[in-house]
């Protein structure tokens, strides 16, 4: 009998049913509320299942690493006995998971100093293992404690150019990256490095945790601003940076710097992004350029269970050394449990494990009240199964979070008010609306969160839920993509990815692998509501699954001829005709941005991937319409997304236009005709660039947000004006949608669509300026997609943002200061002189304290010493 | 109805309906956000002299005009001033005098 043979005995057949009772007493431990089959006490051959275990851990696959972590949870966890519980932190060890180990000791699970316990052989075998499995951290002389996926990563991160891995959630990815990253930036030449984080809401995480791990003083700029400056004095010897960006904020970053736009190092986060519909091709694009702009660029990916990171590195640059591994080791038992009603009891609910094929049953669980919506079922379950906290909820809407949470705050018992859940409720109040649902709903510990919040708010709910003061935590979608929020507990019934689709199996897992905590939690739990539903799950609960990587653009170019077509089309017809413009105009606008700075797609390595005749036949495509554009590759180059065709029908309306030239300028945001010159402005990209703000009816009101957004308005007093004018117009509202849909209005219209067109238009229209020598009506001053990006068109505002301050916080203090034209220093004196008065000033705490971190780092560290 | 000669400025319309259509034409040509142009300004200037309230429209004097937004989507001439105040007017009422 092989290794593996008698591995696959072991847990099939030899230890079935061994495993079975210790996975019920183990799972049945994690959860509330819940009425076992039996209580008999078990009783374990223990000997026997760690001998097994220590077999199973020899493995690298996934199932049998599972069994042996669960027998040396259950060693630990279940035990009395010493010695046993030190062989299950043994078997520990041999899985390389030391933070498990640490953790059974803070608990009191173990006693401290397992080694000086064990035998002189196996404690050799230990420290061996403990020095293997450790990492040297060059520029700080450190040694950290390492898994397996860590171990493996840093050794071949040094030795490649370019580098793709990818490990499930939980197994410390993030926090190995950012230390290589740092180790890289301290310890080599690179002057420059840039991760990429696909999310607004990634970038803020990431850039905290790089200051925090950095510390004061660490003469590294760390920014997720476009502004060039850092860049600059970084190449020219000063201090290095590292920018945290999006691949938009990167576009900008690079269109400021022009030319001399370099990277040293490049992290892309999240990397099987690449194949989202729309931001996917950005993402592409934004890697491109940054490694156009170095051809010794050091690059590395890294994406959640992916079944083929090597897919990212088909475009590496010629000769360059290439590596991509995988790893699927688990590093927290994860129990997948599903919740079906007792026949005729509907607040009757039993749960069962998944094992393999099987179904383990758990216990039953009784609600308090009979869950007659879907919505209940789901808050009355999580309230019920989780009610000790880290609960997350999944909500197929941000309209179903609030409900749902709203549920559970009745269902669960009241505990005493905490000063931090006040403070966010007080924040929800004042920088969303007085009666924004999130604040009630906070101060009894329960929380939404959806992706239009505001980042300090959403930010603050996510440290909350963390620390374990928010309990349950009832989100949407957002959440897969790419915050980095674990949890003890996850619910769903029927879970959705945007509007209606069904979740695909990976991206099932990728979300509910973040059930479990590593390092805080031994198990985590997942819950399935329902999994005999149809509808609900139309495919079942999904297998444990892998994403695949698949370039948006490479999806697109597979459907060959309609691209072409798309493509013929574009050329000749009026975009009013079309009728899903979307589905192919971002990557027909990357191809033909390919195509003018290359001559031809043919020598590309995507030509590559794909089939020769697909290639030739939009060779042909692109070459027609190349041949009737004049703006040139530059300017196509800087606004990914957007068609330079539509750019050039732009530039010959510009040439066309019989009034004022002037007319065509956009007016500066406090001018009494900017919103209307935005009105037009927009009516004219709808006609000539892409129909980006429609139906035409909505342009006013579009209009109206970005001017809003542009002049700094907060968004509670957005969401004031919008309530105005409902009101002024007779027209009915619902107040909870109606601060949604401004949100999601200032999100997707004001921060996404509006900088991307409108940065196109101001390009086009300053290329026709210089062209019939009106130089003069040319403004140098902050690129308009960066003003929209951040909200702000003063430069007090934009000082205030480059400082580090969120923009609630920034529009905030900025209602105080007088002056527009502050720099950052002027900022910074402004804020000291008036430090001692900032309490009566009625701004929010968690604003104040964000305030005084970001502009008088050092007063508010002392502050915060006294106050822990 | 007796038809009733107007004149705007160097211009004369043998109807209102004439001068109506003539200003109507004119705001049509803009888009919502423009500034009026030098020529059309100066018969606009004279039309809003025509205006019932033309002191107080015209305030303490004139800048330029421009097209804007007004009411339920519809737009409309604006007087700028040198106070830096705006305020629309309607080419209807310059007519009807």
């Amino acid at each position: 009998m092989s290794l593996n043979d008698l591995q696959g005995w072991l847990v099939a057949e030899g230890l079935r049913e061994a495993l079975d009772q210790l996975t019920l007493h183990t799972v049945v431990a994690e959860l509330d509320n819940i009425v076992p089959p039996t209580d008999k006490a078990a009783s374990f051959d223990w000997p026997r299942l760690l001998l097994a275990g220590s077999i199973l851990a020899q493995s690298d696959q996934r199932t049998y690493q599972d069994a042996a972590l669960r027998i040396a949870t259950a060693a630990i966890t279940l035990s009395d006995n010493e010695a046993i519980k030190d062989s299950g932190a043994v078997l520990l060890g041999k899985l390389s998971n030391f933070r498990a180990v640490s953790l059974a000791t803070e608990r009191g699970l173990l006693t401290a100093d397992v080694e000086g316990r064990l035998g002189m052989a196996l404690r050799i075998e230990a420290q061996h293992r403990q020095m293997d499995q450790s990492i040297l951290v060059q520029s700080s002389g450190r040694w950290i404690q390492v898994n397996d996926f860590q171990q493996r990563f840093w050794s071949q991160a040094d030795n490649y150019q370019w580098l793709s891995a990818s490990a499930p959630t939980a197994s410390g990815k993030t926090f190995l990256v950012l230390q290589w990253l740092i180790d890289q930036i301290r310890s080599t030449e690179m002057h420059v490095a840039v991760y990429l984080a696909p999310t607004r809401a990634l970038v803020a995480e990431i850039e905290a945790n790089l200051v925090s791990l950095l510390g004061a003083r660490s003469g590294i700029e760390v920014s997720s601003l476009p502004i060039r400056e850092k860049h600059d004095k970084a190449h020219e010897g000063g201090s290095r940076a590292i920018f945290v960006l999006t691949q938009e904020r990167m576009h900008l970053l690079a269109n400021a710097i022009g030319g001399a736009f370099k990277v040293d190092l490049l992290v892309v986060d999240e990397a099987h992004k690449i194949g989202d519909n729309q931001r996917g091709v950005i993402l592409q694009d934004a890697i491109e350029r940054a490694s156009r702009s170095n051809r010794t660029l050091k690059l590395v990916f890294i994406s959640p269970a992916t079944q083929n990171p090597q897919e990212l590195l088909a475009d590496a640059p010629e000769g360059a050394h290439t590596a991509s591994f995988e790893s699927d080791v688990p590093t927290v038992l994860q129990n997948l449990i599903v919740a079906e009603q007792v026949p005729r009891k509907p607040k009757l609910w039993k749960l069962s494990a998944r094992q393999h094929a099987s179904l383990l049953p758990l216990g039953v669980v009784q609600l308090g009240s009979s869950p007659g919506s879907l919505k209940k079922r789901l808050a009355f379950i999580a309230a019920a199964a989780g009610e000790r906290g880290g609960t997350l909820v999944y909500a197929n809407r941000a309209s179903d979070s609030e409900d749902i949470a709203d549920l559970i705050s009745q269902l669960i018992p009241e505990v005493p008010s905490d000063p931090e859940l006040l403070e966010l409720a007080d924040l929800a109040r004042k920088g969303v609306h007085p009666r924004y649902r999130l604040a009630p709903l906070v101060e009894r510990g329960v929380a939404f969160h959806y992706g239009n919040m505001p980042s300090l708010i959403r930010s603050e709910v996510e440290r909350l839920f963390r620390s374990g003061k928010i309990r349950f935590l009832v989100c949407t979608s957002t959440l897969i993509e790419g915050v980095n929020l674990s949890c003890r507990t996850i619910v769903l019934r029927g879970p959705r990815k945007g509007v209606g689709h069904p979740m695909e199996a990976h991206d099932f897992w990728n979300l509910a692998g973040r059930a479990g905590r590593w390092g805080d939690e031994f198990q985590g739990n997942i819950i399935c509501i329902d999994p005999q539903d149809a509808q609900a799950w139309p495919d079942g609960v999904p297998e444990r699954a892998r994403f695949p990587i698949k370039r948006e653009s490479d999806a697109v170019i597979e459907q060959g001829e309609s691209l072409a077509d798309y493509l013929d089309r574009r050329a000749t017809t009026d975009l009013a005709e079309f009728e899903d413009p979307n589905q192919f105009e971002q990557v027909a606008s990357y191809l033909l941005a390919t195509f003018l700075r290359q001559g031809s797609i043919a020598q590309s390595s995507l030509a590559k991937r794909h089939n020769p005749a697909i290639i030739e036949r939009l060779e042909a495509s692109l070459a027609n319409i190349a041949a009737q554009i004049a703006v040139g590759a530059d300017i196509a180059a800087r606004h990914p997304g957007v068609s330079a065709l539509g750019m050039q029908r732009l530039l010959e309306a510009f040439r066309n236009y019989k009034g004022d030239v002037e007319n065509l300028l956009p007016a500066a945001v406090d001018s009494q005709d900017s919103y209307d010159r935005f009105v037009t402005i927009m009516r004219r990209i709808n006609q000539y660039l892409f129909p980006a703000f429609t139906p035409d009816g909505i342009i006013p009101l579009h209009a109206l947000i970005v001017v809003q957004w542009l002049k700094g308005f907060s968004l509670s007093r957005m969401i004031e004006r919008n309530i105005d004018y409902h009101r002024r117009n007779g027209r009915s509202f619902k107040l909870p949608v109606l601060i949604r849909s401004t949100m999601e209005m200032v999100e997707q219209i004001a921060r996404f669509r509006a900088p991307k067109y409108l940065s196109a238009y101001v390009d086009v229209l300053n290329m026709h300026l210089a062209a019939i020598g009106r130089e003069d009506l040319i403004d140098g001053d902050v690129d308009i997609g960066t003003q929209l990006e951040f909200g702000v068109s003063s430069r007090t505002l934009l000082s205030l943002i480059e400082l580090g301050l969120s923009r609630v916080s920034a529009v905030a203090l900025y209602e105080k200061i007088a002056r527009d034209d502050l720099n950052k220093e002027d900022c910074i004196a402004w804020v000291r002189e008036r430090d001692a008065q900032f309490e009566g000033m009625d701004i929010p705490a968690i604003i104040v304290r964000e305030i005084r971190a970001k502009l008088l780092p050092e007063a508010s560290a002392g502050a915060a010493a006294s106050t822990s | 109805m007796v038809k009733k000669p107007v004149t705007i400025g160097p211009l004369h319309f043998s109807k209102k309906g004439d001068a109506a259509a003539f200003l109507k034409a004119m705001l049509h040509k803009y888009d919502v956000g423009d500034k009026v142009s030098t020529g059309d300004a100066e018969v606009l200037l004279a039309a809003l002299a025509l205006h019932p309230n033309a002191t107080a429209k015209m305030g303490l004097g004139i800048t330029h005009f421009s097209v804007r937004s007004a009411n339920f989507g519809s737009k409309c001439f604006w007087v700028n001033r040198v106070d830096g105040s705006s305020e629309k007017f309607s080419y209807k009422a310059c007519i009807r005098g």
